[in-house]
């Protein structure tokens, strides 16, 4: 809450206000602190469980909300110690296995050198890391499933021979828990109203136009679901794109080219990055979630201008996301909008995880938030997370959306939404909005569950002791596991245990925080997640997790 | 502080030590007489004696000197310290008052511009369809057309089989994967069309990707890096181009499908690399089996000499080409019987000719294995929908084991609409005698005709105005019941902007009365536009 007291000493607005009335409030209660409230809502999130565990949570809930800001000073030196100590013995074993593998068996190293006149295609410096570290663990990746991805979801067994270099399939199926999909509504089914409807459309409509949109394959099933869109989402008017990655990427360039600024948030996901180097436009960072920093970096870009030439920047734009994937943390939107009549800058928001799963009505953590979603110029959204599709939506204002149509790479080049994926999208929302007669109040109680699901399932962590990073109504749960053998431990560990995770380390995260992240979804009952915390806390104990026990 | 600053602060305090280091010595003529019983000391201890007793005699000698020396020294400290700037830098002082003043004044230009006369009567002509897929179809305002805008060649698009297939697909893995490909995204059916294309291509290993458009901006940046060498055709596609940007190469760029200027560059480059030292860099040559811009086909065996020739690697894109040309409709390497084996890096798409989504990037092995942890749309984007990964691999199956029916109706559509638009007098058509893909321009007089009949306020033969009078065909001939379309470009962004034309797909499922109908439109059109 550092943060939103500097934004208030500068810029004296209703926001920050509230916000400086939330950031009191931490102090008294630490677990409200670490709800991030910033508006009534996170107050409303979880009063009924804070009294019954605030004792318990009071000497240890501080640290593992706000580990980015505060640093690692919570976690015990040990740990850090012997976390950088590993990676120091795995480096240097690699280095050492590379250079006898170099010296006795000089074949399986023909691609990195240089040979007849030709560069080696992949760097050998650059490889290292894959090569000797992500091998000697990528079974816990790319594991193959099978059928839905839903609740549960069945893995398709694998061995290997030849330490993780290639695999075999050995025909044995198992049906695990599945805490590692995006399937934050449970829309990922082959059963019900979604796939009923996507039927009937496959056999009404067909499969694919194999054209762009802007040469001849615009239907008007795309006119109607963008305005669902729109309509859901209370803008002017949206537009859909039939990749989510693409969305990104390929917008991006549009909106800002040379001569205008891209102020991007540190750990923005790739698609944004790709996106603003294609835009030819400055980029620069500021400080992960903190608007004190945006504001600094933008009183200094505006007042120096263009770098050299030192004249005015044409536009500028800030390229923020709604929840960080990886982290589980949601965006300081309220801060940042705060700045935004004094600064003049557009807002890019990327909402690929919070769309659906976040909010009242699942708009997203503008309506989570608080925020009026009309001061966001730019509303990035997803059908990959919670409406089990694939795709993704901008909306804004009219005239950007009819510019995007005409112009976005991906209505000129790229392929149109398929039909059964956009029939998804536009059923998956129906029921989100609950304008369905037949299935009244289904949307709203999956909203409700995921709700209840995720707080219930980050409580528990907390209570046992993890060190978990992630604001209250996130859906995911990233859990810092920091040792780097105990990475793919957890991820063995929960596989015998019949549970599918996700765990992720350098380079997807800073070098120490390697970390397992859970994705809760409103399918799982609450006997999944009873079960899937008995088994952590099992592994919590097997592994040496529990830092703040 | 940076290198740079620090560099220069080096040098300026050596400079400094220097000076303090010579005072002395300038000093030693006074003191000359101590100089002989100092050579055999150490040179520190001799340096220090000697200071302290140079200090104390001209102290004695001369205190003014001393006081003079003193100033000197303090100057250098002074001026030592005392710049600050940075280079490449002008750090601006502005007060806080500046700042504001500054931010008050500074107005942003809207997000996005507003749309040009011609923009939008692009915009306003895209065509609403209200109907499924397939050869014919319903426009929204119930006017029924026939399809040449979909990349169908085979048409496999909106078949039963597929449909039911899909239908049962669904039924098993629901629509979407809800995740990427390495958090349990990966199903058995992505692995079941990788291994299929893998073997109807003949390659060693093929990975799959979502979406089409994200395989060359995921694959060119994934092995090309910054100081590698790209040399690539000027009419690559524009995707090609973007992967191209992205990857931050050198560019070299050579006159579209001329193997003589290729020759050219390829020689100009070899000359510059040959001079320098170090490691080679990694040197590519990109370029188009059927070129998306002009339908013109790759003369892919001079390529792959040149590429032996001057050590370079192909990345080839036979999105277009696969499902279109070749004995078994496998592209342009089938076509020149050239093994995909010896194509360094074949990318591929499936929401052509298949009828499916996503594309896909056959190579070896391993360049395979780095793409799954490098390749951007791979890593960070959601998987394929297992409903179109079966649509894909039954339009696969199909063109194997109906290769020859197929590819025949196709070829004899070509070849039927070709004859009939070549007795158009006022047309040019571009591209490849084999290509599915034409490119319909009108003749230099058959432009100035239109355009001075047309645009009354300008007769410049500009882009524009070529655009507008197809684009006024295209709008005729669609109230004709023909659903053609003119090429739509991102100008702005465009390496090398194309002459507008009417883009003319044909499949193998348009009968004679439709492609005849196609010609006599096209005729009626240009008549009427050109009055």
């Amino acid at each position: 809450m550092k943060t939103s007291l500097h934004s208030k000493t500068s810029l004296l607005t209703p926001e920050s206000s509230t916000e400086a009335i939330s950031s009191k409030m931490k102090d008294v209660n630490p677990e409200v602190g670490s709800l991030q409230p910033r508006k009534r809502k996170g107050n409303t999130v979880s009063k009924a469980t804070q009294n019954e565990k605030s004792v318990l949570e009071s000497s240890n809930a501080q640290a593992p909300t706000k580990e980015k800001h505060k640093g690692l000073e919570s976690v015990p030196i040990f740990t850090l110690i012997t976390t950088y100590l590993s990676y120091l013995i795995l480096i240097l074993f690699a280095h050492i296995r590379d250079r006898m593998g170099k010296l006795f068996y000089p074949g399986q190293y023909a691609l990195l050198r240089e040979s007849d006149g030709y560069a080696p295609l992949i760097s050998d410096f650059e490889s290292l890391w894959i090569r000797r570290l992500y091998t000697r663990i990528s079974d816990a990746f790319n594991r193959p499933i099978t059928g839905v991805a839903g609740g549960h979801v069945t893995l398709l067994e694998r061995t290997s021979k030849d330490h993780n270099k290639t695999f075999e399939l050995t025909g044995k199926k198992t049906e695990v828990l599945n805490l590692a999909s995006y399937n934050y509504l449970g829309f990922a089914q082959n059963t019900g109203y979604c796939a009923d409807q996507v039927e009937l459309s496959i056999k009404n409509l067909g499969l694919s136009h194999c054209a762009s949109r802007a040469q001849g394959a615009q239907t008007k099933m795309i006119l109607e679901t963008e305005k669902l869109i729109s309509e859901y989402l209370d803008v002017e008017d949206s537009i859909l794109i039939s990749m989510g990655y693409a969305t990104n990427s390929s917008v991006i360039p549009l909106l800002v080219d040379k001569g205008c600024l891209i102020i991007s948030d540190e750990l923005n996901h790739s698609s944004l990055v790709s996106g603003s180097r294609l835009s030819g436009a400055t980029i620069t960072v500021f400080k992960h979630n903190d608007p004190s920093d945006l504001e600094r970096v933008l009183r200094r870009y505006i007042s120096e201008g263009q770098p050299r030439t030192h004249r005015p920047w044409r536009k500028i734009l800030v390229v923020i996301e709604g929840l960080y994937s990886m982290e589980g943390e949601i965006g300081d939107l309220a801060g940042i909008v705060a700045l935004k009549d004094k600064y003049k800058f557009y807002i890019f928001l990327d909402e690929a995880h919070s769309i659906g799963a976040m909010g009242k009505h699942g708009r997203g953590v503008c309506e989570f938030l608080g925020v009026d979603h009309k001061k966001v110029d730019m509303l990035m959204g997803t059908f990959t997370k919670s409406f089990g599709a694939v795709g993704g939506y901008i909306a804004g204002k009219k005239d950007l959306i009819d510019y995007l149509r005409l112009k976005s790479y991906s209505s000129v080049y790229g392929e149109v939404m398929p039909i059964p994926v956009m029939e998804q999208v536009a059923s998956s929302l129906r029921l989100i909005m609950d304008i369905v007669p037949e299935h009244k109040g289904e949307g709203p109680k999956r909203i409700k569950q995921l709700e209840e699901n995720s707080s219930y399932f980050m409580r528990k962590l907390r209570e046992m002791g993890f060190l978990i990073l992630g604001d209250q109504g996130s859906p995911v749960v990233p859990l810092l596991l920091f040792n780097p053998g105990k990475i793919p431990a957890f991820s063995h560990e929960c596989l015998k245990r019949n549970i599918a995770v996700v765990v992720v380390s350098y380079p997807a995260t800073p070098i120490i925080t390697g970390r397992v992240r859970f994705c809760i979804s409103a399918s799982h009952t609450r006997e999944d997640l009873d079960y899937a915390l008995e088994q952590i806390d099992e592994i919590g104990d097997l592994l040496g997790l529990k830092l703040l026990k | 502080m940076r290198f740079q600053d620090r560099l220069f602060f080096i040098s300026k305090s050596s400079l400094a030590t220097v000076l303090i280091s010579a005072l002395p010595v300038l000093g030693s003529s006074d003191a000359g007489n101590h100089s002989e019983n100092a050579k055999t000391h150490g040179f520190f201890s001799y340096g220090a004696r000697f200071v302290v007793r140079y200090v104390k005699a001209s102290y004695r000698d001369d205190p003014f000197r001393t006081f003079l020396e003193l100033c000197l020294v303090l100057f250098i400290v002074w001026y030592v310290s005392k710049q600050k700037y940075k280079f490449n830098q002008v750090d601006l002082k502005l007060s806080e008052k500046d700042i504001e003043e500054l931010i008050k004044e500074w107005k942003p230009e809207p997000i996005v511009p507003l749309m040009t006369t011609h923009e939008k009567e692009v915009f306003d002509n895209f065509p609403v369809i209200d109907s499924p897929t397939g050869t014919v179809l319903k426009l929204d305002n119930g006017k029924s057309v026939i399809n040449f805008v979909s990349h169908d060649f085979l048409g496999l698009m909106n078949n039963a089989n597929a449909k039911e297939k899909a239908v049962n697909t669904l039924r098993k893995y629901g629509v979407g994967p809800c995740g990427p490909p390495g958090f349990y995204g990966t199903l058995d059916v992505h692995m079941e069309l990788e291994a299929l294309i893998s073997s109807f291509l003949k390659a060693d290993a093929t990975i799959l990707y979502s979406q089409a458009m994200s395989v060359c901006v995921s694959v060119i940046p994934c092995f090309s890096k910054r100081g590698d060498i790209i040399v690539a055709d000027d009419q690559v596609n524009f995707m090609l181009q973007q992967g191209i940007l992205l990857s931050r190469s050198r560019v070299y760029w050579y006159k579209h499908n001329d193997m003589e200027d290729l020759k050219k560059v390829l020689e100009k480059i070899d000359q510059v690399e040959s001079k320098k030292k170090g490691p080679i860099p990694r040197k590519f040559i990109v370029a188009e089996g059927l070129s998306m811009s002009t339908g013109n086909i790759l003369k892919l065996d001079k390529i792959m000499e040149l590429k032996k020739q001057f050590k370079y690697r192909l990345i080839l894109d036979e999105s277009l080409a696969i499902g279109a040309i070749g004995p078994r409709g496998a592209g342009t390497t089938d076509l020149f019987g050239i093994s995909v084996k010896d194509v360094e890096i074949l990318i591929g798409s499936l929401c052509l000719a298949f009828g499916g989504s996503g594309g896909f990037c056959c190579s070896s092995k391993q360049l395979i294995g780095h793409q799954r942890l490098s390749g951007a749309g791979y890593v960070f984007s959601a998987a394929m929908p297992a409903i179109m990964a079966i649509t894909a691999a039954d339009g696969i199956r199909r063109l194997e084991t109906d290769s020859y029916a197929l590819l025949n109706l196709l070829r004899r559509n070509i070849a039927t609409l070709r004859s009939q638009l070549g007795r158009i007098k006022d047309i040019v058509i571009e591209g490849d005698i084999r290509s599915p893909q034409m490119h319909i321009r009108l003749t230099e007089s058959a432009y100035k005709k239109c355009i001075s009949s047309n645009l009354n306020s300008s007769n410049e033969q500009t882009w524009e105005n070529e655009d507008h009078v197809l684009l006024n065909i295209v709008s005729h001939m669609r109230d004709n019941g023909i659903l053609v379309s003119q090429c739509v470009y991102v100008k702005e962004h465009e390496h090398n902007i194309p002459r507008p034309s009417i883009r003319v797909l044909v499949s193998c499922t348009h009968t004679q009365q439709q492609l005849e109908k196609l010609s006599q439109s096209l005729e009626e059109a240009i008549k009427a536009i050109a009055k």
